[in-house]
């Protein structure tokens, strides 16, 4: 825990230092290491967006969804999306995220951009890259917590060719969008 | 072998839920710790002006990693339990690669 958080220092407004990455990275393992020892199973994220969208479209189109084996891979698995293992872990990592961030002094509302861009372009852009992240995610069966995270510490071996490509994409594409960010 | 403790009925089941939420709480907490609500420090990893993801991500691997491989030799965890991905290497890597363009595209 940084030296600068909780809520007895609480008197100055300035956002508290982000953590070492090293001890970050060993909380982290050690969260992964409980899921496998409590629950067999690691962490995720992008299934609970698929299990969520899996049941809004079966509410709507019931037909559809039941001729759909990806919707059906979902649906099978819980009546409702807050019965979803996986959904309810991510509500989890909002609680955390935002309690750390609390505690931090680091919730603002605001937009994350470099100076050379504006709000809107820069809005338009997160949507074309969440777009792109949910499409790799459901492509690759799983995304930087399901398969580098979880899979990368089982040493599967698709997990690491998983984890070298979304780097590879990331640099590749880094220079092209660099007026976003600086 | 008594872990993982919910398929060896050392754990109920019923209690799924509460623990898929907790352990989404301290995952949640480490990554904002870390630095990783903030779109800027993440895509920096891809300008290499700040490390952090790469620190932050294989500090995580390995510890979990000693961690599977400890409890397995003292005969506590069996990773023949363990959730193992199926290797589909060529939409693994196009999906890697979409995902890392978006990722920097969208500052996730």
């Amino acid at each position: 825990m940084s030296r600068e958080s909780g809520i007895g220092s609480a008197a100055e407004a300035r956002p508290g230092a982000y953590m070492n990455p090293y001890l970050a990275g060993i909380g982290i393992g050690l969260v992964l290491l409980a899921a496998f020892v409590i629950a067999g199973r690691g962490v995720g994220a992008s299934g609970a967006f698929a299990s969520v969208v899996s049941f809004v479209v079966n509410l709507v189109a019931p037909g559809h969804a039941a001729d759909n084996p990806f919707y059906q891979k979902y649906l099978s698995r819980a009546s409702n999306p807050f019965k979803d293992w996986l959904f309810v872990e991510v509500i989890g990592v909002m609680i955390g995220g935002f309690l750390s961030g609390y505690f931090a002094r680091r919730v603002a509302k605001t937009i994350e951009r470099g100076p050379n861009i504006t709000d809107q372009k820069r809005l338009v852009l997160a949507f074309v890259g969440g777009v792109l992240v949910s499409f790799g995610a459901q492509f690759a069966r799983g995304c930087t917590s399901g398969q580098s995270i979880t899979g990368g510490a089982l040493l599967n071996l698709g997990s690491w060719a998983f984890t070298m490509s979304v780097f590879a994409g990331a640099y590749g594409t880094a220079y092209f969008v660099r007026r976003e960010w600086k | 072998m008594t872990a993982p403790l919910m398929s060896s009925g050392a754990l109920s089941p019923d209690y799924s839920l509460l623990f898929a939420l907790l352990i989404g709480i301290g995952f949640g907490f480490f990554l904002e710790r870390a630095g990783f609500g903030s779109a800027r420090k993440l895509v920096a990893q891809f300008y290499l002006t700040d490390l952090s993801v790469f620190k932050v991500m294989f500090t995580a691997l390995v510890t979990a990693m000693v961690g599977v491989i400890f409890l397995n030799r003292i005969g506590f965890l069996d990773v023949g339990e363990l959730p193992l991905i199926g290797t589909y290497l060529l939409p693994m890597v196009v999906g890697g690669l979409i995902l890392g363009s978006g990722f920097v595209i969208g500052g996730y």
